[in-house]
């Protein structure tokens, strides 16, 4: 059986990490599915979904490191006017960290719920907010 | 009117808001005209998502009136009136006209008296009317100076598809602002890539300015120092313009965020860099009367 949910998230900032947990385990319980796994899938290519440990300390870390790996100001060829856009396209490093974080996360479902360590929490990277994120969940398993 | 972070963006539109296209066919003209291919509805909850992390103080919001040209308009007067009515906190309304309907100038003395809008703005390229020689304007020009409020035009290269550039050119306007002195008149983007004519007008004629929506290569801040340090001598903007020019998205179509961060860190005078964000944005708009420098 396969569920499939999406919610949306509006972020605040140009670079934040959001906490999605919460929202992915009620859709898993909520799926029906008892033994199986789970998907969480980012809609965007400048945003990323990634799972680590939910401290303040943390966070700015993951800021910086990504903001070290890509640099705001690095001479990207990306900077150019976009036809297919009609719109100018300066946010190649927003997309040079999603690469990094990666679009997706994957976890177990047993017994009805998202199987995971106390340490391990599923963020949302915005990279080019503040923007409206959609996320899709998508639940495999039996029920 | 909240004023906390002095920043105006004086060159917005509210083409794609949700407030505003409430229908498939409203949302298939805006991008068919914008050229907004994968922007898509803009959630209010977003608009203000991205102008609270910006601080951004007050957007600028103009409709457009494409009756001529298109037969429908890009926004109404009416529907600006109701979006700064209900977000007051957010935004300024300008009204648009089109210039080549008998009753632009009746439709403007409405905008003005009954819905309280605050400028009006013009798209000659969009409008399809040449500015010079159109006697229409100078009825507008004479309304906005009995209302006391400024006239905003779309000028240089537009990022929107499907317009020719021959009415964009601001020595077009040149005749009919020397008819109107009176008149605050913004020709955006600093008309380029008429630039060096936009620098000669506004060295001529004071109560001309422009706006910094001019992104069109590179990212903001190399546009920026292309422009204003290499097309412009280093020095030009912060000694001879900086009460010309206005802090203008041009949104939607070139990005607020990376705009603003990019005059934020521009090397010039920390006041020349507020006078582009703000106070020259209440000048025009006529809420600041103290103009000592037209003088100087």
């Amino acid at each position: 059986m396969i569920k499939r949910d999406t919610f949306y998230v509006q972020t605040t900032k140009t670079h934040q990490y959001i906490l999605i947990t919460e929202e992915v385990e009620r859709i898993v319980e909520n799926s029906g599915i008892k033994d199986g796994v789970v998907f969480v899938i980012t809609n965007h290519t400048t945003t990323g979904i990634t799972v680590n440990e939910a401290l303040e300390c943390l966070e700015s870390d993951f800021k910086n490191f990504m903001e070290k790996l890509a640099p705001d100001d690095d001479g990207y060829s990306h900077a150019r006017y976009l036809a297919s856009y009609s719109a100018m396209a300066n946010n190649a490093p927003c997309h040079m960290r999603s690469m990094v974080a990666g679009n997706h996360c994957v976890f177990n479902v047993i017994d009805g719920k998202l199987s995971r360590r106390f340490a391990q929490e599923i963020y949302l990277d915005e990279f080019d907010g503040p923007q409206n994120r959609s996320i899709t969940v998508t639940v495999m398993g039996e029920a | 009117m909240r004023f906390n972070n002095k920043v105006f963006d004086i060159n917005t539109h509210p083409y794609l808001f949700e407030d505003v296209c409430k229908s498939k066919e409203d949302l298939d003209f805006a991008i068919k005209i914008t050229g907004l291919y994968h922007n898509g509805l803009a959630a209010m909850h977003e608009v203000f998502a991205r102008l609270d992390c910006t601080k951004i103080d007050f957007s600028v919001l103009s409709p457009l009136d494409l009756s001529s040209a298109y037969g429908r308009k890009l926004a109404t007067n009416e529907q600006v009136k109701e979006l700064v009515e209900k977000y007051p906190d957010y935004f300024i309304g300008f009204a648009s006209v089109d210039p080549s309907e008998a009753n632009a100038a009746d439709a403007l003395r409405y905008a003005f008296k009954e819905l309280d809008l605050k400028g009006v703005y013009l798209f000659p390229a969009l409008q399809n009317f040449c500015p010079e020689g159109c006697a229409p304007l100078d009825d507008i020009a004479k309304l906005c100076i009995e209302f006391d409020r400024p006239m905003l035009v779309d000028c240089g290269c537009s990022p929107y598809p499907n317009l020719t550039s021959k009415y964009s050119h601001p020595l077009q306007w040149e005749e009919f602002i020397f008819r109107h002195p009176e008149l605050r008149i913004c020709l955006s983007r600093f008309a380029w890539p008429w630039n060096r004519e936009m620098y000669m007008l506004m060295l001529k004629f004071r109560n001309v300015y422009t706006d910094t929506s001019i992104v069109y290569f590179d990212d903001p801040k190399q546009m920026y120092h292309q422009m204003f340090t290499v097309d412009m001598g280093p020095k030009w903007l912060d000694r001879s313009f900086r009460h010309q020019v206005m802090f203008g998205s041009g949104d939607p179509g070139l990005e607020q965020i990376r705009q603003l961060n990019a005059i934020r860190n521009l090397d010039m005078r920390e006041e020349s860099k507020e006078l582009i964000l703000s106070q020259n944005a209440l000048e025009f708009m006529g809420y600041k009367k103290d103009m000592r420098w037209v003088h100087d």
